[in-house]
């Protein structure tokens, strides 16, 4: 336990010191992601009418702007959490560091437990201001609860942790297949944009795929929490229905420990076939 | 391989590689194959120990296993058969464990952190290694001043040239204080005052700190002027391991060369017992009598004295006898070349 926070320490040090040392490089991103959102809003301002006519017809949503801008948000989550155990790993082979890690006495998983939490946590951080900017200048709302969210977020991470300790563990013996993992993470990163609880319940095949896919549910609750405040119309009565008694949250739990266990018996058993191969750790 | 006697031990190694290409063209047939196999042996049956206190080379050509074996010994690669001991600890068995007490830089690898400096890239891969704190602090300090970057302890690594990485990352493999270091072609690519820096600190904390390196080169003078003891490794197999000594003696106490003032006749000395070849040349005082003689002692004495009283006896003037010095290249060449071995 002692290694892991001293990783973390380590990690936090390090992504301190690169973005303080290259601020620009920051600055310039976070001013992109914002630019990029407010280009999307302001598209969605202008062609209101015909998005909201062309979605009227599937969905009966007056917020379906907000969903799908709430929805990027996620999904940029998504990309950024899988892609440190894609391309991250693969990039990390390229410069060396991965075979450092590999040789740390605290272990591979642990190594990118503690990478991952440092970034998540800093992803999450720069998507809320990203959210709190992009809602204070449209001056829409959104329903924090202090509960449920942290929550939320947490599932949400265990759960991409998991898919990407998978994806890890097939990057450290194909290494190509970070290049292909790019998909992987698009198809998350739209998967996140689209989920809403009306796909699920549209045919069951889809259903089913979209409750195994990791993001998919996470994303249903956070924008239950976010948009909703957790309020749903039940034969025309508004009521207050807590996340956690909502049917996505359960499939969120079951997706965590789905993920989480096959996640970390893939990394472990690939981190092994990779020592036989004498691929772990290099390019 | 006894492990009391050996910090690290590797006892009957066995690694193979097999790679599969689909669509690949045949060098020979200029044909292409839909698929191909393709087996390495980068160990076999490898045995060998390293003392404390001990700088041990392992040599070989490209793709002899080298690398393979550095990796085994740091757990990177796992053996198909075989005991690797690290201070008795198998490696399979504790390998999170060993890694504390084990150094490594590998070939070719940037190993540090760019836009971070020395100093910073030691605290990082301080805390990876559980060094924390004033001994941390201390330590880094410590080992750049010894290595030689104290003056760009504060320089992004970016900016340094490539022989002050290569000090940094043995710095960084240091950075635990192992029993232990693995050295991966260390001086590759190096300038000449470089490399005489980076070889005269390990011999430096092999001697004073007691520390056990393993080294591998392909360059013969590194590990002449470095090893205490040498293994030539060619295609997995470990074809010789003795001390440096050893190894150029066991080559070079075969050939002596006998200066005469004119050429002799190299059928008359073919047939001493002990002999097994002989050639003359021709030089500016007269000839050069060149015979290989057998490795025993006894047998090699009396052959010697018998050359001596022949060219006595037929009347040839002694100038001068000469006992062919080997390289450590020739020996390396000689065991590894395409010819014999012996």
């Amino acid at each position: 336990m002692r290694g892991f926070f001293l990783i973390i320490k380590a990690e936090i040090v390090r992504s301190f010191i690169i973005a303080r040392r290259y601020w620009f490089r920051s600055l310039t991103g976070m001013v992109i992601g914002y630019g990029m959102l407010m280009v999307m809003i302001a598209g969605f301002m202008v062609s209101r009418d015909k998005v909201e006519t062309a979605l009227a017809g599937k969905f009966d949503d007056p917020t379906a702007a907000t969903n799908f801008v709430l929805g990027f948000i996620i999904g940029m989550f998504a990309f950024s959490v899988v892609g440190m155990f894609t391309q991250g790993l693969q990039g990390m082979a390229r410069t060396g560091v991965l075979e450092q890690l590999c040789m740390s006495p605290h272990g591979l998983i642990t190594n990118f437990l503690a990478r991952s939490v440092v970034g998540g946590v800093s992803t999450v951080l720069s998507s809320s201001l990203m959210v709190w900017l992009v809602t204070a200048t449209v001056g829409g709302k959104l329903h924090f609860d202090p509960v449920s969210l942290p929550v939320l977020l947490l599932l949400t991470f265990i759960n991409l942790l998991g898919f990407g300790y998978m994806m890890g563990g097939m990057v450290l013996v194909f290494k190509h297949v970070g290049e292909v993992a790019l998909l992987i993470r698009m198809a998350l990163f739209a998967l996140a944009i689209m989920a809403r609880e009306e796909l699920m319940h549209s045919s069951f095949l889809l259903g089913a795929i979209m409750h195994a896919l990791p993001i998919t549910d996470a994303a249903i609750c956070i924008k239950y929490v976010l948009i909703q405040d957790q309020v749903r119309v039940v034969n025309d009565v508004v009521t207050q229905v807590s996340v956690f008694r909502h049917e996505s949250f359960y499939f969120l739990l079951a997706s965590c420990v789905f993920w989480t266990a096959t996640g970390m018996m893939c990394f472990k058993m690939m981190e092994n076939w990779s020592r036989a191969k004498g691929t772990l750790g290099s390019y | 391989m006894s492990s009391t006697t050996h910090v690290v031990s590797l006892s009957n190694i066995q690694k193979t590689f097999v790679t599969r290409h689909f669509f690949q063209l045949d060098e020979d047939t200029h044909k292409r194959q839909i698929y191909r196999k393709r087996v390495v042996n980068a160990a076999m049956n490898v045995s060998f120990g390293i003392r404390r206190g001990e700088i041990f080379g392992l040599l070989g050509p490209n793709g002899a296993g080298k690398t393979t074996t550095v990796k085994m010994i740091s757990g990177l690669v796992k053996p198909d058969g075989g005991v690797v001991e690290v201070e008795g600890m198998d490696v399979e068995r504790w390998r999170h464990r060993i890694l504390q007490r084990v150094g490594v830089v590998l070939e070719g690898t940037r190993t540090s952190i760019w836009p971070l400096t020395p100093l910073e890239n030691l605290a990082y891969y301080g805390n990876l290694k559980n060094v924390t704190g004033k001994r941390l602090f201390e330590r880094s300090h410590e080992l750049l001043d010894f290595i030689g970057l104290k003056d760009q302890k504060n320089v992004q690594v970016r900016y340094l040239s490539r022989g002050q990485k290569q000090k940094l990352a043995i710095c960084i493999a240091l950075i635990a204080d192992p029993q232990v270091l693995l050295l991966d072609e260390p001086t590759t690519g190096l300038d000449v005052q470089s490399s005489r820096s980076i070889k005269d600190k390990i011999i430096q904390m092999t001697r004073e700190q007691g520390k056990s390196v393993l080294v591998t080169t392909h360059d013969m003078h590194v590990a002449q002027e470095l090893c205490d003891r040498v293994g030539i490794i060619n295609h997995g197999e470990l074809v010789a391991c003795k001390t440096t000594e050893e190894l150029l003696t066991l080559f070079s106490d075969q050939q002596f060369e006998f200066r005469v003032d004119r050429e002799p006749a190299a059928g008359r000395f073919q047939e001493i017992r002990g002999v097994r070849e002989v050639s003359t040349t021709l030089s500016a005082d007269g000839a050069v009598l060149t015979v290989r003689l057998v490795r025993e002692p006894d047998k090699r004495s009396a052959a010697l004295y018998e050359i001596v009283s022949t060219l006595h006896g037929d009347g040839y003037r002694l100038l001068g006898v000469n006992q062919h010095q080997e390289s450590l290249e020739s020996v390396f060449l000689q065991l590894t070349g395409p010819g014999p071995k012996r």
